[in-house]
């Protein structure tokens, strides 16, 4: 509890320096026009101009969670206990040089349970040049060089900007495992935009590297927490055909990944030194906001081939099958609810675990999740946002491994109560 | 007697009818009075005229002005009245459309998002002293240095 304290105190502070910066951004002046400016107000705004250079900008957000949960840890330990687990800072630079070249880069700081360990981790989530080939009315096509987000779904993107997606905890196809692999690709990107009348059609393509050195995977392969190399990956690449209509109010998007990697051992006699992983997956996506009612549905496929995984282990290539629908309602503007059914299956052909549970004597929730979310959101000011939600959880296969390291002991069915607070500019 | 009072309490009411209908009349007019007016620097006034390209504008896929300058975008916060009703009237969107398409890219680093001011006042003086830019103020006033995006 006392560490608890300490960080929701340095959390509190962050709060009070950003709040500082911000307040002259959350006043609004519905003044009249008539007697707008002076001639004295003129000149100051001439100085200032000059100072100002209007092809920089930057931009930032926070974000702090708190989590309070049954059964099983969630983002550290909030099993029957209060974790403020997930801290979310970043910070971006964007710099149009010349008409078609611009330069954008952006830090992450983020503190997620055991993933991170308590001091959290700073990575860079984007460094990019973006060379625009082709830019008319009708659309554009450039490339980008460099760390790229890759488009998955509607919320990878942004998903650690709380701003961006609906509730705290994002839909299960997005869960925390699978995030460090599905964020971004060292390599490049394709572009293209099509602007019609009846709606506007944007394509990207991301080729390279994405990073596979994350604990969570290895140990969701290996069900060992002890192996002692890494994943490392080969060429990859990620893609999506997204499709939008009358400004947004409807969404379409079809979003396709392969994704490559090998284990690289530590040592000479390390068990696991042969193993490959390979993972193809699939999701349609469809999305309809209007001014009061929002419904969202994602459906996915995930093939995944484990080869090789060490002597005696046959390999294996579970099908994942993931989809949710949600619907959300605006009270009024600043104000709204969210109700969700999300589904996780690991392995279509084990829907229950039953035949997991046979061969490995782990708990057969380790393959299954259903969730039912109920979330409040209180957009305070355009840049403060508070909220509020609800998980009945039954089933634990999208749980962080290493907040949860002794398997035999993970709960079927639980609860989630979180609260966060976010800022951004 | 009787018929005169009918018919006097059947002139009080249709008076009463026309004096609603009278103050529903003045009242939608001074709703248009007070629509937002889309305004633009005087160095590209007239250079787009076809209210469809303000959605595109606004939603940063167009980015250039015919002349090949680049637009600079200027808005007010999402919370403003003038704000909301901008975004309905003249783009036919909704602030929180808006919002997630600016967000993709500020948070993405693969767009700049407009440029916020705080008053209608701010904005004005922004769009008079700032080249090829666009923005909107909350009702049309006749001022020769006000440049509107639909002028002649």
């Amino acid at each position: 509890m006392n560490r608890f304290n300490t960080l929701m105190l340095r959390n509190i502070l962050y709060f009070v320096c950003l709040l500082s910066c911000s307040v002259c951004a959350q006043e609004i002046d519905t003044e009249s026009v008539i007697g707008a400016s002076t001639q004295e107000d003129n000149k100051l705004w001439e100085g200032a101009k000059k100072a100002w250079r209007d092809d920089i900008q930057f931009h930032g957000f926070l974000s702090q969670g708190l989590f309070s949960t049954s059964g099983n840890n969630v983002y550290g330990k909030s099993k029957n206990s209060v974790s403020a687990g997930l801290t979310e800072i970043g910070l971006n630079i964007s710099y149009r040089a010349l008409k078609n070249l611009s330069f954008a880069a952006q830090g992450l700081y983020r503190r997620a349970g055991a993933t991170t360990g308590d001091a959290g981790e700073v990575t860079l989530d984007f460094g990019f040049v973006d060379l625009n080939l082709l830019n008319l009315q009708e659309g554009r096509i450039g490339v980008r060089g460099g760390r790229i987000k890759n488009p998955w779904g509607l919320y990878n993107e942004t998903r650690d900007v709380a701003f961006t997606h609906p509730t705290i905890i994002l839909p299960l196809t997005y869960f925390e495992r699978s995030r460090t692999l599905m964020l971004a690709t060292n390599g490049g990107q394709l572009y293209a935009d099509y602007n019609t009348s009846l709606g506007n059609l944007s394509f990207k393509f991301n080729y390279g590297w994405v990073n596979a050195d994350d604990k969570n995977i290895l140990t969701a392969i290996t069900y060992d927490p002890t192996a002692s190399g890494h994943l490392k990956s080969k060429p990859s690449f990620a893609t999506q055909l997204n499709y939008e209509m009358m400004g947004g109010t409807y969404i379409f998007a079809l979003s396709y990944a392969d994704l490559s990697m090998s284990y690289q051992a530590k040592n000479s006699g390390d068990p696991y030194a042969q193993m490959k992983a390979n993972i193809e997956a699939f999701m349609v996506s469809g999305q309809y906001n209007g001014e009061t009612f929002s419904f969202v549905g994602e459906y996915s496929l995930r093939w995944s081939e484990f080869t090789d995984i060490r002597l005696g282990v046959a390999d294996t290539s579970p099908v994942s099958e993931y989809w949710y629908v949600q619907a959300g309602y605006r009270f009024v503007d600043d104000f709204q609810a969210t109700l969700r059914y999300d589904s996780a299956v690991q392995n279509i052909n084990d829907k229950s675990g039953q035949v997991f549970h046979e061969k490995t004597g782990l708990p057969a929730q380790l393959t299954f999740t259903h969730d039912i979310t109920f979330g409040l959101r209180w957009d305070i000011t355009p840049v403060w946002m508070i909220r509020a939600e609800y998980h009945r959880v039954h089933g634990a296969t999208t749980i962080n491994l290493l907040d949860n390291p002794d398997f035999s002991k993970i709960v079927k069915n639980w609860n989630i109560y979180a609260l966060q607070v976010a800022f951004r500019f | 007697m009787i018929v005169h009072f009918i018919n006097k309490n059947t002139a009080q009411k249709q008076q009463r009818k026309s004096m609603i209908l009278l103050c529903i009349v003045l009242l939608l007019n001074a709703g248009v009075l007070n629509a937002a007016e889309v305004i633009v620097s005087a160095n590209v006034v007239g250079q787009l005229k076809d209210t469809h390209k303000l959605q595109a504008i606004f939603s940063l896929r167009t980015l250039y002005w015919p002349n090949g300058e680049k637009i600079k975008v200027f808005v007010l916060p999402d919370n403003s009245a003038v704000h909301k009703e901008f975004v309905k009237e003249k783009l036919g969107m909704f602030p929180h459309q808006l919002r997630r398409t600016w967000n993709r890219m500020t948070y993405t680093g693969t767009g700049q998002p407009p440029i916020t001011v705080d008053s209608v006042a701010e904005m004005l003086d922004k769009i008079q002293h700032t080249d090829n830019a666009i923005g909107y103020i909350d009702r049309r006033v006749e001022d020769e240095s006000i440049h509107y995006f639909n002028a002649p």
